[in-house]
């Protein structure tokens, strides 16, 4: 079991030229950023080198131009965030289930919910959103507005 | 001669609304697809315009058993984004409303894993002493089920001397009770026969496929996030961390019931070791921009909450991943090659989360068309009223028959 400033200090010696910043945010709470390119490199390194095989879940922000994706990663003693950024014209992310196996419920998610890309996906069918769900309509993006329309009981008052 | 079944969304097998297609060769499972959001209530974007409170009752809704899981998740994240440290009497309180809420989805469990297996007496048992835990749930926060606790900064109800000496006594008998279950589910020949070997998951295929709780603890892997990630006060906590290297079914369910009896262990030691003080300390209303990570372990496994803010009273974005979703992969694994009969265990074992709990009820005098609303408490006490009657005459029998 080692540290998380040892965690950060091989990360930046092993492959510090192609991250583009790292934080220790609290205790246990490592924070990666890399490019989407550099993404599955990362995520297989930290894998390899101390067991970082659970991929909690993937969570998005949208912040308006760009949308924010973090891979929120664990092992048996702490945990490292890795955050790709992607330009909110041309949303594109990797899959990640060359390397994690288990992202793939995450990733159908992302495309369900942002309408992101997710490039070489084994299985791209929707997976929460209704049969009927118009094309284009992605619910967790900021604009989207919900207004719930008025209820009609067939035969009723 | 392949055929594809379509097991849900509504199936009497199923207690919650899911979707599985089974692609069958004559009754062993070839292939499983599952297909989710039949309860999709869109409660991420709808916590985008809820202030931190009013979201502390919305997490609270997200799952009718775990119900404290997710607010205590949710309460730790805003927590540290606040920059409050909660007051220490209320994290004790906290976490003993936790491990009670363990205790009672587990007994719930096994309960339902004796059911699945044609062992109705079991379920019987344990949903007996569930209802133990249930009251002492109820005496310490006034619901069963929406326990309504947890607050930013500690706990919204204190404890008093008379009910940490309810909570030890319901202890003892809870703990003899729940290590006999331990003998049964363990030794008893047709029960062990019925589980072994059903619903295999290997260790590398659970790691692989990013399963959580109990489930990847029953495969061999010694993953509890009160251990390998402490919130709250679980790292002066002494518990032990249980696995089972089966992989299977009854790997699940021992591994469950020695969970239980950790559970017993932990809230003693709370108990005892109750601090004085306050239960609270008051937190802010507005969060200045931050985000955190919240990882709880909730008796199905390991539930995340990320959370954004960004400087009003409402939260930028909360995403939430509850454990069952983790291990739908894993359970599509478990059913290949399974019996068509075993579809109702395998999928039970994982526990998927089931919404339930009313309070009122309506009592209809017969003969008359008049209704009164009773309590509970009343109901119960009109109950035991009725069976204090002996309505039945009872033979004396001698035991063994």
């Amino acid at each position: 079991m080692i540290s998380d400033e040892q965690i950060m200090a091989q990360i930046k010696s092993d492959i510090g030229d192609k991250i583009a910043d790292i934080t220790i945010q609290a205790p246990r709470r490592i924070h990666l950023h890399v490019k989407p390119e550099n993404l599955n490199m990362a995520l297989a390194y930290i894998k390899e080198k101390w067991a970082f095989t659970l991929m909690s879940t993937i969570s998005g922000v949208d912040l308006g131009e760009q949308f924010e994706f973090i891979y929120h990663m664990a092992n048996l003693y702490t945990n490292i965030n890795v955050r790709i950024m992607t330009p909110r014209s041309d949303p594109k992310v990797p899959t990640t289930t060359g390397v994690i196996p288990g992202a793939i419920l995450y990733e159908r998610e992302l495309q369900d919910m942002f309408g992101v890309v997710v490039e070489g996906i084994p299985d791209s069918r929707p997976l929460l959103l209704p049969d009927d769900w118009p094309q284009g309509e992605y619910p967790l993006r900021k604009d989207w507005k919900w207004e719930r329309p008025v209820e009609v009981i067939p035969g009723g008052k | 001669m392949e055929f594809t079944v379509p097991i849900g969304p509504q199936h009497p097998a199923l207690k919650e609304p899911i979707s599985l297609r089974m692609t069958l060769e004559g009754e062993v499972i070839k292939g499983v697809d599952i297909k989710l959001g039949y309860n999709h209530r869109g409660m991420e974007k709808l916590a985008e315009d809820r202030s931190y409170i009013q979201n502390l009752y919305l997490t609270e809704r997200i799952c009718g058993i775990c119900s404290f899981s997710h607010t205590t998740c949710f309460a730790q994240g805003v927590e540290t984004l606040m920059e409050i440290e909660p007051a220490r009497r209320g994290l004790f309180i906290r976490t003993l409303v936790c491990e009670l809420e363990r205790v009672h989805s587990h007994l719930l469990w096994l309960g339902v894993a004796g059911h699945e297996a044609g062992f109705d007496t079991f379920f019987m048992y344990t949903w007996r002493d569930r209802e133990i835990v249930m009251d002492l749930l109820e005496m310490i926060s006034g619901n069963r089920v929406h326990y309504a606790m947890n607050t930013f900064g500690g706990v919204r109800r204190d404890i008093d001397e008379l009910q940490r000496k309810k909570i030890a006594d319901s202890l003892d008998t809870l703990t003899k009770r729940t290590e006999y279950y331990l003998k049964i589910g363990s030794s008893e020949p047709t029960f062990v026969a019925r589980l072994a070997g059903v619903g295999p998951l290997p260790k590398q295929m659970a790691l692989d496929l990013c399963a959580v709780g109990p489930t990847l603890r029953a495969s061999g892997v010694p993953s509890d996030i009160r251990r390998d990630d402490p919130y709250g006060i679980y790292a002066e906590i002494p518990f032990e961390v249980c696995t089972s290297d089966l992989c299977d079914v009854l790997g699940r369910v021992v591994v469950r019931i020695n969970e239980v009896l950790q559970s017993y262990k932990i809230i003693d030691w709370l108990v005892k070791n109750l601090p004085d003080g306050p239960v609270k300390v008051k937190a802010p209303r507005k969060v200045k921009p931050n985000e955190a990570v919240s990882r709880y372990e909730a008796p199905r496994g390991e539930n995340i909450h990320y959370i954004k803010s960004n400087g009003s009273d409402k939260p930028e974005r909360l995403k939430v991943r509850a454990p069952t979703l983790a291990n739908y992969p894993a359970t599509v694994e478990m059913l290949k090659g399974q019996f068509i009969a075993d579809i109702p265990l395998v999928f039970a074992a994982i526990d998927p989360c089931i919404c339930c709990a009313e309070r009122m009820v309506e009592l209809r005098d017969q003969g008359s068309e008049q209704t009164r609303i009773v309590s509970f408490a009343d109901l119960r006490r009109l109950a035991a009223q009725y069976y204090s009657v002996d309505r039945l005459q009872h033979k004396e029998v001698e035991w063994p028959l």
